[in-house]
């Protein structure tokens, strides 16, 4: 289950290597060795300082996937690196009764170093965990925190470790620093996220690091409003650039409800607005009827009218009437589209059976003779393209009782 | 495709055993290569994917049955939880793969002897402190990441060890209903895209908690119907690259939903074939790329399903073998 690790995409060449390139390895095997050993070290002897700190910047950068190093890391930043300990910990008792976005805490006041570079913590929790710094060492030592993970996610886009202490020093700042100043670090994130995307623009990571990151900016902790209009207008900046872009399509699934609720949409509104995704899809389908991703977002679309368990999303007005009717329009457009390409696309004729069938169960009757005739041939065009699938073909026209109208049967 | 007729097949396209088993076997020597320092975070997955594929490729004592005992016991802390490797902190990932790996040795009796504290309690308990009460979640270790693959490990591990009562089932439930898309797969987190590897955690978690009503099959098993590409292997998400390891996550998913059929699964074996390394063993994401052991498993582990002739059967819930599932579980 933990992905990274593994190789993808690396071409197989020969294992065997120089006696030069063993000796240059084991080299590099012992300077590695050797900073393991003495993070390790320090972190047995609970050395959460300053010093060790600085060893676990070296190691993740040779390794970003040394989840304990990350963890000794953030020991470090919490025992002392920090300027407080927060109420709930296990030995803040004295600043319990202290806001954790509150920066006159009992221990700032002592604070006496301004220095940036973290000064020597105190992990021992009697001490009340002061360590003379401030709140505004605080919102350096994030910064430093983010700005170090960048490099690191720009080489190592899929590795978990480093979007979970990332995500970690975030909520750091949410706890320590006042709301003004965390919203603006997090607004940041933004950023991030998209440049991430623009390079990938499938990683699920970074997708959903961009939920994360406007669900928390949406949140009372950084007092922030709906961003649901800019989110639903990037997933179309999204899929304009690439209209495989699946990723871009399901976010733009999951934010539609929202949308229409936050826009008080009328239901004249909602059916306008099912009109216009509807239009767009298929002038897209029209350039692309092979690509899956427009289909599946085509399903979406349909799967609101046809729904029959919960109220349909987009619009829940629409009587029965109004469904199929829209249904039908679906499936006449289809029609159109496969007498338009010359060659067969098998995906027209898997939407052209489902309609067709979600028609039928609309309407709660079996299908007709003329549709029957249809599905037959259709489902016989289906396993003619795609053999592969053929088990589901077959499955399909025994479910639907299309089998004793096959010749031969 | 008989058994007859894979006796005809060319020699790429035949599983190369004992090149696989000399294969894992060498995991543990390459100290010499900066790779095996480089991944020791995953020492203890390692093992248990190392193992795996040993056993179902028919040679369950390829590796010392008593050094790999002593080895996964030394990755525990005090808290019951283990860590990838000794020194390692404690995570999820790496206690499943220690619980997997003792129940595929038979050696649970151990763990309650030499484990720390209550034995198997513990090591219930160190899971059950990771589920989140509010979202019935699971977090990968006390910072607190969340991600459907850390409650289908809580369920893999607890139910293995008969400690499920450990945790609130129907509230994981519940979050793994609300992970559910509108093509019937799941995502990471509610919202997050359909991704084939958490619908295997899922579609296994509500497997494991017998709540299989749940799963739209029908709609996942179209979705992951078409997950196999032109190329016979299988992708993660819609017009994504084919991958061995998807042979996996895709492939357990719908057996698990009953629909093997509706992929080919003679193209599927032969794609997994060809990522073979026959000579040096192992098998890699794609035809001429560099082999891994995480490959290795879930490509011998596929092909099992497929009912490859010479493979000792597998669990498409646990990833085990199925004479450990049986014994343990009964199932």
């Amino acid at each position: 289950m933990a992905e990274s690790g593994a190789s993808h995409g690396i071409a197989r060449t020969s294992r065997v290597r120089s006696e030069e390139q063993r000796q240059k390895d084991l080299e590099r095997i012992q300077k590695y060795r050797t900073l393991e050993d003495q993070v390790r070290q320090r972190a047995a002897d609970k050395q959460f300082d300053s010093e060790t700190f600085q060893l676990t910047s070296k190691l993740l950068r040779l390794n970003p996937e040394y989840y304990t190093a990350w963890n000794v890391r953030r020991r470090c930043l919490i025992s002392g690196l920090f300027s407080k300990l927060l109420p709930g910990s296990s030995c803040s008792k004295e600043s319990s009764s202290t806001s954790p976005r509150d920066t006159t805490t009992a221990c700032s006041e002592e604070s006496s170093s301004a220095s940036s570079i973290p000064t020597p913590g105190r992990p021992d929790c009697q001490t009340t965990g002061k360590s003379g710094t401030t709140a505004d060492d605080d919102l350096e030592l994030i910064k430093t925190e983010l700005h170090f993970t960048i490099p690191l996610l720009l080489e190592s886009p899929k590795c978990y470790w480093i979007w979970s202490y990332r995500l970690w020093v975030l909520n750091q700042a949410i706890e320590r620093l006042e709301r003004p100043v965390a919203r603006r670090i997090w607004e940041e994130e933004l950023g991030l996220a998209e440049k991430m995307l623009s390079k990938d623009h499938r990683n699920f990571h970074a997708w959903g690091y961009r939920r994360h990151v406007v669900a928390q900016l949406e949140s009372d902790a950084l007092g922030g409003g709906s961003m649901v209009e800019a989110e639903f207008a990037y997933t179309e900046r999204m899929f304009r650039r690439d209209l495989s872009n699946f990723s871009a399509w399901h976010n733009r699934s999951r934010l539609i409800p929202r949308l229409l609720d936050e826009r008080g949409a009328t239901d004249a509104q909602r059916k306008a607005f099912l009109d216009k995704e509807l239009n767009m899809i298929r002038e897209a389908l029209n350039v692309g009827p092979g690509d899956q991703s427009l289909w599946y977002y085509h399903q979406f679309l349909v799967l609101n009218l046809v729904t029959t368990a919960g109220k349909p999303t987009i619009t829940p007005a629409f009587t029965l009437e109004e469904r199929i009717s829209y249904l039908t329009r679906e499936i006449e457009e289809i029609k159109v589209l496969l007498e338009d390409y010359d060659e067969d696309v098998q995906l027209i004729y898997e939407a052209l059976v489902d309609y067709t069938l979600y028609f039928s169960r609309l309407e709660e009757r079996k299908p007709t003779e003329e549709e029957r005739e249809d599905l037959v041939s259709w489902v016989a065009k289906l396993k003619e393209l795609d053999p592969m699938r053929n088990g589901r073909w077959v499955d399909l026209e025994r479910d639907q009782g299309l089998v004793e109208l096959l010749p031969g049967h | 495709m008989t058994t007859e007729s894979f006796k005809q097949l060319p020699e790429e396209l035949k599983l190369a055993t004992s090149a696989h088993v000399k294969y894992i076997q060498s995991l543990d020597t390459r100290k010499d290569e900066y790779d095996y320092w480089l991944t020791e975070h995953l020492r203890l997955n390692g093992l248990y994917w190392g193992l795996t594929a040993l056993h179902l490729l028919g040679h369950p004592d390829a590796l010392p049955r008593s050094e790999t005992i002593d080895f996964v016991l030394s990755c525990q802390h005090e808290n019951g939880g283990f860590g990838a490797a000794p020194g390692h902190d404690a995570h999820m990932l790496s206690t499943v793969s220690a619980v997997q790996i003792l129940a595929t040795v038979d050696a649970f009796d151990e763990l309650e002897s030499r484990g720390k504290g209550n034995g198997k309690v513990q090591v219930g308990n160190y899971i059950a402190s990771l589920q989140n009460r509010q979202t019935g979640t699971f977090a990968g270790d006390e910072w607190g990441e969340e991600d459907t693959r850390f409650l289908y490990g809580a369920f893999n591990a607890l139910s293995l060890l008969g400690l499920l009562h450990l945790v609130d089932v129907d509230k994981a439930v519940e979050h793994i209903a609300a992970c559910a898309n509108f093509d019937g797969g799941y995502g990471v987190s509610p919202g997050a895209e359909s991704h084939s590897g958490q619908i295997f955690t899922c579609v296994a978690a509500l497997t494991i908690a017998g709540r299989q009503d749940l799963i739209d099959k029908e709609r996942l098993g179209r979705w992951l119907s078409e997950r196999q590409v032109d190329a016979g292997g299988l992708n993660g998400r819609p017009e994504k690259k084919e991958d061995v390891c998807y042979s996996w996550w895709v492939l357990s998913s719908l057996e698990m939903i009953g629909k093997t059929h509706w992929i080919d699964r003679e193209k599927l074996i032969a794609f997994i074939l060809s990522s073979q390394d026959t000579e040096k063993g192992g098998i890699s994401d794609r035809p001429g790329d560099m082999v891994d052991v995480w490959h290795t498993v879930f490509g011998v582990a596929g092909l099992s399903l497929l009912d490859y002739p010479g493979l000792e059967p597998v669990d498409e819930v646990y990833c085990m073998p199925k004479s450990t599932t049986a014994r343990i579980l009964g199932r």
